[in-house]
Order: C-alpha cells, then structure tokens, then sequence
C-alpha cells in the first residue's frame, strides 16, 4: 500500500508526460502503434547525491517509553544506479525490566553498508525497494540496578529485589545485518521509508564476571544464539550532487527525434 | 500519507510491545538446596532410611513439604534415606529442628534434635529469565552446630560430616548424618 500510493505521487507531478503517455505498465508503451512512437520522450536522467535522514521509530520512542532514549540519523550515498553507500549512526539509553533483572544499557554505535535497489523505477520516479548488508560496531556500558535471586524451594521468605548499582563499562560488541527497505520519493527532496533488520553477532566483549550483555545500542536485544532483529522509520532529505543520464537499457524500438 | 504514517506508527507501537519475558527453565540449576544422607552409625558405608522424619525451620510452623501427594501431616514426613532443605539467602545461618517418629502414638520414640548450618553466600548470574542464584559455602569451622530438643531426650543424630562446603550444585551430598 506504501509503495502504491508513494508511485502515485511522482506520476502526477509529470503532468506533462502523462498527457502523452497513458497509464499503463512500460511493456506496452514499447507495443504503441507507429504513429505515437514518434512523441519526443524527454531524456531520463537520474539524480545522485547524498540522502541524510533521521529515524522517527527511536525519536517518538521517547514519547511514550520513559525508560528509552534514542536516536538515529542515516545517510546514503548512491554509487552506481543499482548501489548505495549506506550508513547509520546512533545512541541509545535503554533500560529493561525484566522479571528478575532491572538494567540500563548506555552507547552508542556506527553501522556502514551497501543497499542494492531492486527496484525498477520508471519515468523520474525515485523509490527504492532495498535489499543491503552492514557492519555494525557499538561501544556501551551497561549497568544492573536491581535483582532477585531465583530460588526454586521458596521455604523461607520470598527475598525482595536487591538494589546492585553495579555499572560494567568498555564493553563493545560487533555485528552483521542483513536489512531490507522500501524508501519513496513523498515530495520534492523527501523520502520516507522502513527497513527491517536481522542481526547475528560477530564479536562481543561481555562484562567480566557475573553478568552478560543483555541489550547492545543498535543490535537492540540480545537473545540465545546471538541473533538480533531490528527495525526503523526514517524520514530523509536528498541533497542531489549530479545527474547522470540514463542510457535506454533495451533497445528494441528506438525512439526517433 | 496519514493513512500510511498511522500504519506504520501503530507496527512500530506493536513492534515495541514485543518484548516477552521469558521463562526460567525449571532444568537450569539455580539456587541449590543443602542435600543431607542418612547413613547408618554401626555400619558407616550403609545407607539407611530415617522414619517419619519431619523437618521444620527455626521460627516456622510448617515443615518442609517432601510428600506434595501426602495429607496435611503425612506430606511433611518422609521415611527416605535422603533429603534436601533449603538455606535462607538473606541470611548466613540457617536452623531447623529434625524430629525422628514424628507424629507417633508412642511419644517415647519421638525425637527431636536441633542442627544450625553456618555459610557465606554469594550471588552468581544465571541468566535473564532467571536472574541469579545464590550459591553457598560452609565456614570452614563449626559449619554445623547439632543440640539437642527442649525435651532433654538425647540426641538421635549422632555425627554429621561434611562431605562438600562448597553448596553449588544438588547433584552431590553435601553432610552425611549418622545415626
């Protein structure tokens, strides 16, 4: 539905194309008859630059989590028409209560990729559908405020949360992502979009002794098997740096001037 | 655009939410209890079976439950030939009076002895759905201090020995009690 309504968009501002061509997928423009082949079809070019953006997920967090504090900008750079240059960086202040453990975990953390866009615009449509890879690097400390002690033969008194303060710092983990996305053209410089993240854990420095990292800013929870997921929604700015015109990639019916 | 804004706010609120907490495996060794062999004092490589034993914390009304199957006086008895208590872990000392035949018609059987466990204790991480356990370690002199009941009856237990300080795990006898 996202992506639908985000094509629309485009499509309406090239009123002037539109008046020539009709609504109709790009196979069948090819099949036109003789006679409309010969409409000048302004050359397509495609604007390269830089995207930066902010992920609204960990901002408007804060809002109703008053246990979290976070944020995300991200920025692409596109290298070729398929590749961009990907980055996000970050810093979260997170504290989880579990049932038997209340910690903060405190960082922040880099993470540097490529997206490949799997999708094939048309006209001057900007959207991008992504499949990518990143290297994710965080450094935090984390901190056990409070604890219980699991005691399976509750005999004597149940023994209320101990209050620990116990804070482990330098601690640092690294990780692989494997991220896909959808990003769509909303207006002028503007796009929105989400991506979805699934994590595996490469290295992680844990606490020394007595306690393990339960919550890593930007690889999100830590769960048995050192997979993670996560999740964003950014709104970004493009700052066009060149165009570059796009060579017609099937010529089966060249265009005459 | 409001339409799709709302959307995905409300995934995002979903996704948020998705945080369960797991379950302490009840197969992940925590908080040992102390594990305690009845042996025989004439015959000390034997194994023998206390009867009607019932166990019962310094300062509790109800003893310790090793029948959950037995009625209201039965499931605190057990005619086993071993036991496990649990030692508190606010505490590093821990009493509990043993009494022989309880419940028995003839009263002159019935025996009760007082045993005080002394420790440290230290508190080890386990996991995020079980917190930490706190695992325990008998001082190194007078760990076990045995009296005699109110009732001046002589003691049924006769000797303990210490077979691990170390209390970490449930897998291993911790005292042998003869008598």
């Amino acid at each position: 539905m996202f992506l639908a309504q985000a094509q629309e968009k485009p499509t309406l501002e090239t009123t002037r194309t539109q008046e020539l061509l009709p609504l109709k997928p790009k196979q069948e423009i090819e099949k036109l008859p003789e006679a409309k082949k010969a409409v000048e079809i302004p050359p397509k070019t495609d604007r390269y630059g830089v995207r930066v953006g902010v992920d609204l997920f960990k901002l408007t967090r804060a809002l109703y989590d008053k246990n979290y504090k976070g944020i995300e900008f991200t920025g692409d750079y596109r290298l070729t028409k398929k590749y961009y240059l990907a980055a996000e960086i970050g810093s979260e202040n997170k504290t989880t209560d579990d049932d038997r453990l209340n910690t903060t975990a405190k960082g922040s953390y880099l993470k540097v990729g490529f997206d490949y866009n799997a999708y094939e615009n048309w006209l001057d449509m900007e959207n991008v559908i992504s499949i990518g890879m990143r290297y994710g690097f965080s450094s935090f400390s984390q901190e056990l405020n409070s604890y219980k002690i699991y005691n399976p033969n509750p005999y004597w008194v149940e023994v209320p949360a101990l209050t620990e303060g116990q804070k482990y710092s330098g601690l640092s983990a690294s990780w692989v992502e494997i991220v896909t996305g959808v990003k769509a053209r909303v207006f002028n410089n503007v796009f929105m979009g989400f991506s979805f993240r699934m994590n595996v854990l490469v290295t992680n420095k844990q606490p020394s002794s007595n306690f393990e990292n339960l919550y890593i800013p930007g690889f999100n929870r830590t769960y048995n098997g050192n997979f993670g997921a996560g999740f964003n929604y950014t709104v970004s700015y493009l700052i066009p740096i060149y165009k570059k015109k796009v060579k017609t990639e099937t010529p089966k019916t060249p265009i005459k001037k | 655009m409001k339409k799709i804004v709302l959307l995905v706010f409300i995934a995002a609120l979903s996704f948020s939410s998705c945080e369960k907490d797991d379950i302490c495996d009840a197969n992940t060794p925590t908080t040992p209890r102390l594990v305690i062999d009845f042996y025989d004092i004439n015959i000390p490589s034997s194994k023998k079976s206390v009867t009607n034993l019932k166990v019962v914390g310094a300062g509790m009304t109800d003893g310790i439950i090793f029948n959950t199957s037995g009625t209201a006086i039965t499931k605190y008895l057990t005619s086993g030939n071993t036991i496990s208590i649990p030692l508190k872990i606010d505490a590093d000392a821990t009493s509990y009076s043993f009494t022989l035949n309880s419940g028995n018609t003839n009263t002159a059987l019935i025996n009760l002895d007082n045993i005080k466990i002394e420790y440290t204790r230290t508190n080890v991480y386990v996991s995020r759905a079980c917190g930490f356990k706190t695992v325990f370690t008998l001082n190194p002199i007078n760990p076990i201090t045995l009296t005699d009941g109110a009732v001046p009856d002589q003691k049924w237990i006769k000797y303990i020995s210490v077979e691990k300080s170390n209390i970490d795990t449930e897998n291993e006898t911790h005292l042998k009690v003869f008598f």
